[in-house]
């Protein structure tokens, strides 16, 4: 059949927010009483919701993903990963005590080698899994490669980008880009991806300048805000430098938080058109439609969401005087010492509005992606054949114990 | 009969066979089927989809299938109920099943925090020892040696300790004022602290109060909540001299601390090494902390040892009128410790950049 056209677009996403709430809620919940276990859990009923309201043409995406196989994986990383890593610092804690500080600073950098070599692999795993998770009319995504050589492309790439003053982060960000998709599927189908970086410089230099551009106009404010000081304090004896201090400060507020974000969004923006709009699936060419406003609208939303949170954990905080303990803190002193009860308190006030705004952050993310794919061809079901990819028996460990993200 | 949709997890086709109920089970009847008898125990439960129950089948997630509303009870009696919030909390109830995670984790979590005071009088001395060695080392060359400091050392321990073989007391080219004990029955006196000390007796009681953490196996406790802990916060770090700065700074529970003044008040009884410069000792750091500020006081003795009246006031009345007291070593004994740093050319420079 024949799908997306001017009039009627392949993919739609269909959730509501409202429905989310009851999710939200009992997910949070049950993840407190479970002190964090029920996570993986609550991640799988998420994405369930999340799928099952993304429409592609006559019919919806299915999660099959269980909060089981997410556990596992959890177990799994923290066994081979996590406690060799706790038993290294123990090593490397007697090694710089025992004036060995050469030797364990070659640990320290081959460590830090191994987990941005990690990093990759979790990356390119943590798809694989959501791909081979992902049902449509009973048909699967997947890879058979387990990403390990993704890995070291992963790491020399990014090494290499950053050598070069970070300005072939547009090369290295494409092509791994497309050396992980391209190894992914769907149904019989490989991915194709071909992304080009050369169209993305010119927007990539404007963000990379952008801090510099920052840090010039404030050594310009600065001086010409002391040369005018200057004359001013000379004809009144007055003081200057709280107003130059103030000026700076209002400039380094505007930079960090106005100029370079949207400089950093007006790159992504691009980057984001290009390699999923140099992407392919068989007959089906794919578009995404994101312009910088799109993105500055949805990191607003998201950041007004994560203020609300701030203000409803601020309230109770205030409220029962719980800043008391911080009173005064020393280093090295541990404001909780004194009463465990404090501290569940503040967990708690924490946990609750943090976590139920994150689903909706999440939720958002999502139907954002979702809107604002396109796909464009012809898909003929009788060929869309079962994916003959191995089944994989557990999650994201890897991904999860990285603290990264679905997008 | 009824009719159902179907994909049969090879092809993306939709089939919409009839549904044809018989013993133990369905048969999808249509274009594309097959004519094996399903189970219905083979059934798994995926949710809902536009009002249709959408069922799967053990082993195959490709194979669905989605029968609408209105189900007819010949079916819906025997379809599996949907799952919400997985099959524990499904099976007893969000509320009930909810109770239960709550109680067992604050079990879980008691015996978190208690774990650490049960396992440490078990975890062997030798082990303790290999521990020690292997973090602490000779503490970057900082230990000092000067003529006549170790015996003179040595003498002041087995004064107040006679039975400490084990022990290895050691004075470190550190100018903060502390005393710490450590993994492997290791204590360390800081030179800070040898300079704030105005006889030999005063560091008797110090050195009694280190001696009874280790004697209580309060080190190793310590060191094991400070694994537990990051273990449990996800510390995953390069920061290798996190742990001995925890230790440290680590303060004990008020117990263990008055437990190791016990030891110290004891020791020193026996020994006849009066207990009043110690009190007179502590009296002063608390009179220094008011004037350095908390900041300063937070890394040192005091932050590590609070020093409250009660403490000081412990090893003043312990002192029974009649005792005969002796200074706990000779002037020259004393002496030797006290430059010990001083005179000792191959110490390792204090640069300030181990803490």
């Amino acid at each position: 059949m024949g799908v997306g056209n001017q009039d009627q677009t392949a993919l739609a996403f269909e959730g509501n927010w409202r429905d989310m709430i009851p999710i939200a809620l009992t997910n949070l919940f049950l993840t407190i009483v479970t002190l964090g276990f029920y996570r993986f859990w609550a991640t799988t009923r998420e994405r369930q919701y999340l799928w099952s309201k993304t429409r592609f043409i006559d019919d919806t995406f299915e999660w099959t993903g269980t909060g089981r196989e997410l556990f596992f994986g959890f177990l799994i990383v923290l066994f081979l990963f996590g406690l060799p890593f706790l038993l290294i610092n123990l090593v490397l804690q007697g090694l710089v005590l025992q004036g060995q500080q050469g030797v364990a600073g070659l640990m320290i950098t081959a460590l830090n080698f191994l987990l941005l070599y990690l990093v990759g692999v979790a990356m390119f795993r943590g798809l694989r899994y959501r791909l081979s998770r992902t049902y449509w009319h009973g048909i699967h995504g997947g890879c058979d490669n387990g990403g390990w050589s993704y890995g070291w492309a992963w790491s020399w790439k990014t090494v290499a980008a950053y050598f070069t003053l970070a300005l072939m982060i547009p090369w290295s960000m494409t092509s791994l880009w497309k050396q992980r998709w391209s190894a992914m599927s769907f149904g019989p189908h490989q991915f194709r991806s071909n992304p080009e970086w050369g169209s993305l410089m010119p927007r990539y230099l404007i963000a990379w300048f952008s801090p510099w551009l920052a840090l010039i106009l404030i050594v310009v404010f600065g001086f010409m805000a002391a040369i005018g000081g200057a004359a001013v304090a000379s004809a009144s004896g007055a003081e200057s430098t709280p107003t130059l201090a103030l000026g700076i400060g209002l400039l380094l507020v505007f930079a960090f938080y106005v100029l370079i974000p949207l400089a950093a969004l007006f790159y992504y923006s691009v980057y984001m058109r290009e390699v999923i709009g140099t992407m392919s699936l068989s007959t089906l060419d794919f578009e995404f439609t994101a312009r910088t406003k799109d993105w500055v609208k949805l990191f607003l939303g998201n950041i007004g969401l994560y203020l609300l949170a701030a203000v409803a954990a601020a309230i109770p905080v205030l409220a029962l005087g719980l800043l008391a303990n911080f009173a005064d803190l020393q280093p090295g002193q541990n404001p909780f010492a004194g009463s465990l009860l404090t501290l569940a308190a503040f967990a708690l006030i924490f946990a609750v509005p943090f976590g139920l705004v994150a689903t909706f952050v999440r939720f958002r993310n999502w139907s954002f992606f979702v809107r604002h794919l396109e796909a464009v061809g012809e898909i003929n079901l009788s060929a869309l054949t079962q994916s003959q990819t191995r089944e994989l028996t557990q999650g994201e460990g890897l991904l999860d114990a990285f603290d990264m993200g679905a997008m | 009969m009824t009719k159902v949709w179907h994909y049969d997890g090879t092809s993306g086709i939709r089939h919409e066979p009839d549904c044809i109920v018989v013993a133990g089970g369905f048969r999808l009847e249509g274009p594309g089927c097959t004519p094996d008898v399903i189970a219905w125990g083979q059934l798994v439960p995926r949710g809902v989809k536009n009002g249709d129950l959408i069922y799967g089948r053990t082993g195959d997630r490709g194979w669905q299938v989605g029968f609408s509303h209105p189900v007819p009870n010949a079916i819906l009696s025997h379809l599996p109920s949907p799952q919400n919030y997985g099959r524990w909390v499904d099976r007893f109830g969000l509320w009930r099943a909810g109770a239960a995670f709550a109680g067992l984790s604050a079990i879980a979590l008691f015996i978190g925090f208690k774990a650490p005071d049960w396992v440490a009088p078990f975890v062997p001395q030798s082990w303790e020892r290999n521990l020690g060695d292997a973090m602490i080392g000779d503490f970057g060359g900082r230990f000092c040696n000067g003529p006549g400091s170790r015996a003179a050392l040595d003498a002041l321990t087995t004064r107040i300790a006679p039975d400490s073989a084990d022990l290895e007391i050691q004075i470190a080219n550190i100018a903060m004022v502390n005393a710490v004990a450590l993994p492997g029955g290791k204590v360390v006196i800081f030179r800070g602290l040898l300079q704030e000390s105005k006889n030999p007796d005063e560091l008797a009681g110090v050195l009694g109060h280190e001696i009874g953490h280790v004697r209580n196996r309060d080190v190793m406790q310590a060191l094991l909540r400070q694994l537990g802990l990051s273990v449990l916060l996800g510390g995953i770090n390069s920061d290798a001299t996190g742990y001995v700065s925890a230790l440290i700074s680590s303060t004990y529970s008020r117990d263990a601390e008055a437990r190791a003044d016990i030891y110290s008040i004891a020791s020193m009884q026996k020994a006849g090494v009066s207990p009043l410069s110690t009190a007179n000792f502590f009296g002063r750091l608390a009179e220094g902390e008011k004037k350095l500020g908390k900041a300063s006081a937070a890394l040192g003795y005091i932050g590590s040892h609070p020093v409250s009246a009660d403490r000081e006031k412990a090893y003043r009345t312990s002192a029974r009128k009649g005792t005969i007291f002796t200074p706990a070593i000779t002037p020259e004994q004393w002496a030797a410790i006290l430059d010990s740093c001083h005179n000792d050319p191959n110490v390792e420079e204090d640069d300030g950049s181990f803490f």
